[in-house]
């Protein structure tokens, strides 16, 4: 556990939860408060640049970068709910400006300070117990950046296992792509699609009724081939389990 | 081999539809990475060998100049042939012209990727010369009249019914569902062409530089046979393979095979240093090296030259999501999965083959498993850069993403629009999922909703929240 006092933390919200799922970002808040942060929200901050960054539009992805860079304060940590952004800014960031020196630095200062939520919980704050009186059985896809980019996976894990009304099972194949991969799924939606049916029915076969995952964009991409089929399981970020949120309706599905 | 790179999309929708493709690609690519995974997690010291192949790799490309000069003065002092191709018709017309002066009829051939990057079969062919596969998935799909697509398991797309009816036509053998059965029709049939082959072709996958020697991993003994039967024995292996010594070999053959099939060894390992000398009591009496450039210098001399650490496992097409769906064929040329990804428009220009890096969630599960660590999702992003700087973009996609990025340069601006579309969203959807959005993401929500846009971003909450408890 770290010293005692206030904790500062800037929330960066992301693009995605910010238009689409704003229950993510508030119980993102909520997670970090019940903590003892002491949350900022830079209101001036839109999107890390990932898509651009992620289709090869590098001009526009510095363009983006540079906002995100002057966007948040010099100290204290930064906060997301998702593992993509995360890594976008830790490791997406010094290869966008490996030429620029000065931006250099200061977007490796910046990837320091970043973390993902249930990283910063678990390995940050210390949290063993989440204190959330979430219920119901629940499966947890390891979204591809959170996992391989960041290193996080046994940290949603424990934080799951916690939690005394979450029932938690593992999917098959927890690790593999759903398929979803930004650009790549309006690329090429049909091989996009079969990757996420493979990952539909892994979690099917687990009984859970809910999905969870630490990336909003995994989550409306299942959320959006589960609710098309018609399939009962609910998909909900883990920054609303973990906040506690019965009525998972945040998310697509 | 034709080139159908940029169709990527077209030939990857006809492999989704074929259900024989299907089948065997969940059958052979999760096999083959559950014995890669059980075998690198038994092997304490996978971690500490990677990390050194990845080394030796690199010191080889970082004097590739000399370890290559070193490779041929070694070989041709064991009286092999060595001819340097620089590009894929000088490695053609230097084979037809080695056929020709050795005077052959008929060649074997083993497995090899190199060969097929510059057609080779057809330049033998043009020089009169009979190819005949000897490896028995190359065997298969030569029968077939069709292209490897798979690294090691080249006929992975192939049921056992097909390539009984295949030997049925060009073999006259009688029709079986026996794996051993069909497996003996083969060799018997391979076994006549070792015997009266003038000439056996093989690629190569390691060069040793303080030896000259040759290195072949196979698991079949057709490597063996056809570098050791025919009078002539041509191997044909890109420069990068060269590795400093012989010492240095058992690092690579412990990954190989672990690697690609799960295999702590494979059945053969065949080391052909020079010809055969007086009292060897079997070997070739002429042996030929075709080294091949081929791209492979340019290469070098650029920001992708890691690519060139690539020992040819195919584990990274084995634990790849998107090649786990749709096969080898549909990358459109020779090495397919994320190495194709990369390599294939390394090779034949970015323009002729834009579409491959496009094909990859960036996942990094490839990452995971190369054993020489090749970074290969940096490499697909620094493609997918390198187009928009090469103009192989789309206008629409330029413009989409300048708007996009006009737009999130300004939270003002965005908050503005988040707020038009909640209203409409709210409005046309009541809140549910959107199951059909117009071009280019149509194709998105086929299969799919997109979730229709809160009524309230975040950002407008968090406003509210704070001016309420101010
Ligand atoms: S890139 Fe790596 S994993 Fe893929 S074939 Fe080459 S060595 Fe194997």
């Amino acid at each position: 556990m770290r010293a005692e006092g206030p904790i500062p933390v800037s929330l960066f919200f992301t693009c995605l939860a910010d238009a689409f799922s704003p229950g993510v970002c508030s119980a993102t808040v909520e997670v970090l408060e019940r903590f003892g942060a002491t949350v900022n929200v830079p209101l001036s901050q839109t999107c890390c640049g990932q898509p651009a960054f992620n289709s090869g539009n590098r001009k526009e992805a510095r363009a983006m970068a540079r906002k995100f860079l002057l966007s948040f304060p010099d100290d204290g940590y930064i906060v997301t709910p998702s593992g993509s952004c995360a890594t976008m800014v830790k490791h997406g960031y010094p290869a966008l400006f490996r030429d620029e020196p000065r931006t250099l630095a200061r977007a490796r200062a910046v990837g320091e300070r970043i973390h993902e939520l249930s990283g910063f919980l678990v390995d940050v704050l210390g949290v063993t117990d989440p204190k959330s009186d979430f219920s119901g059985k629940v499966t947890y896809h390891d979204s591809c950046h959170l996992r391989r980019g960041l290193g996080v996976a046994e940290q949603p894990r424990k934080l799951l296992r916690a939690i005394p009304g979450v029932e938690f099972v593992e999917m098959e194949e927890s690790d593999r792509c759903c398929g979803f991969g930004g650009v790549f799924s309006i690329k090429y939606p049909q091989i996009s699609c079969r990757m996420t049916e493979r990952k539909v029915e892994r979690i099917l076969a687990t009984g859970a009724s809910y999905v969870t995952a630490g990336d909003l964009g995994c989550l409306l991409n299942i959320g959006g081939l589960m609710s098309r089929i018609g399939y009962p399981v609910k998909t909900i970020h883990l920054a609303e389990i973990l906040a506690g949120k019965t009525a998972a309706t945040s998310v697509a599905g | 081999m034709e080139l159908t790179a940029n169709a990527f999309g077209r030939n990857a929708r006809k492999a989704l539809l074929d259900k024989t493709l299907q089948e065997a690609l969940g059958r052979t690519t999760g096999r083959f990475l559950a014995h890669r995974d059980a075998a690198a997690a038994a092997f304490p010291e996978f971690e500490a060998t990677r990390e050194r192949a990845s080394r030796i790799k690199r010191d080889v490309l970082d004097h590739l100049d000399t370890y290559l000069a070193r490779f041929i003065e070694e070989a041709e002092k064991r009286g092999t042939i060595v001819h340097v191709a620089r590009d894929a018709g000088q490695a053609r017309e230097i084979a037809a012209r080695i056929a020709r002066d050795e005077g052959v009829t008929l060649a074997v051939k083993s497995k090899s990727m190199a060969a097929e990057e510059v057609s080779l079969n057809e330049a033998l062919e043009g020089a009169g010369v009979t190819v005949v596969e000897s490896d028995l998935g190359e065997f298969i799909i030569q029968l077939a009249g069709e292209a490897p697509s798979h690294i090691i398991a080249p006929a992975v797309h192939k049921t056992r019914e097909q390539v009984s009816r295949l030997f049925e036509r060009h073999l006259g053998e009688p029709r079986t569902d026996s794996i051993p059965e069909l497996v003996g029709m083969a060799r018997r049939h391979l076994r006549a062409k070792f015997l009266s082959a003038g000439m056996g072709v093989s690629g190569g996958n390691f060069l040793v530089a303080d030896t000259g020697s040759v290195v072949l991993v196979t698991n079949e003994g057709n490597g063996r046979m056809g570098t050791a039967l025919p009078r002539v024995h041509l191997a044909v292996v890109g420069i990068e393979k060269v590795i400093p010594r012989m010492a240095d070999l058992p690092t690579f053959l412990r990954l190989l095979p672990r690697s690609a099939s799960g295999q702590t060894i494979s059945s053969y390992v065949s080391i052909v240093t020079g010809t055969r000398r007086a009292g060897d009591p079997e070997g070739p009496e002429r042996m030929h090296i075709l080294l091949l450039d081929c791209g492979r210098s340019a290469i070098l001399e650029g920001k992708y030259r890691e690519i060139l650490k690539c020992i040819r496992c195919a584990a990274c097409l084995n634990t790849c999501p998107v090649y786990q769906s749709v096969g080898g064929h549909a990358y459109g040329w020779v090495y397919s999965g994320p190495i194709g990804a990369v390599l294939t428009p390394l090779l034949v220009g970015l323009p002729e083959a834009a579409a491959l890096p496009d094909a990859s969630t960036l996942c990094g599960a490839c990452a995971d498993v190369c054993p020489v660590k090749i970074p290969l999702p940096d490499f697909l992003l620094e493609l997918r850069s390198d187009a928009r700087d090469q103009g192989l973009k789309t206008p629409g996609e330029i413009a989409a993403m300048k708007g996009y990025a006009g737009v999130m340069k300004r939270a003002g601006l965005l908050e503005a629009i988040e707020r038009i579309g909640g209203v409409l969203g709210q409005f046309f959807t009541k809140g549910k999922g959107i199951g059909g959005l117009p071009y280019p993401f149509s194709g998105w929500t086929e299969r799919r909703d997109f979730p229709a846009p809160a009524a309230q971003p975040f950002r407008k909450l968090w406003k509210i929240r704070r001016g309420v408890t101010r």
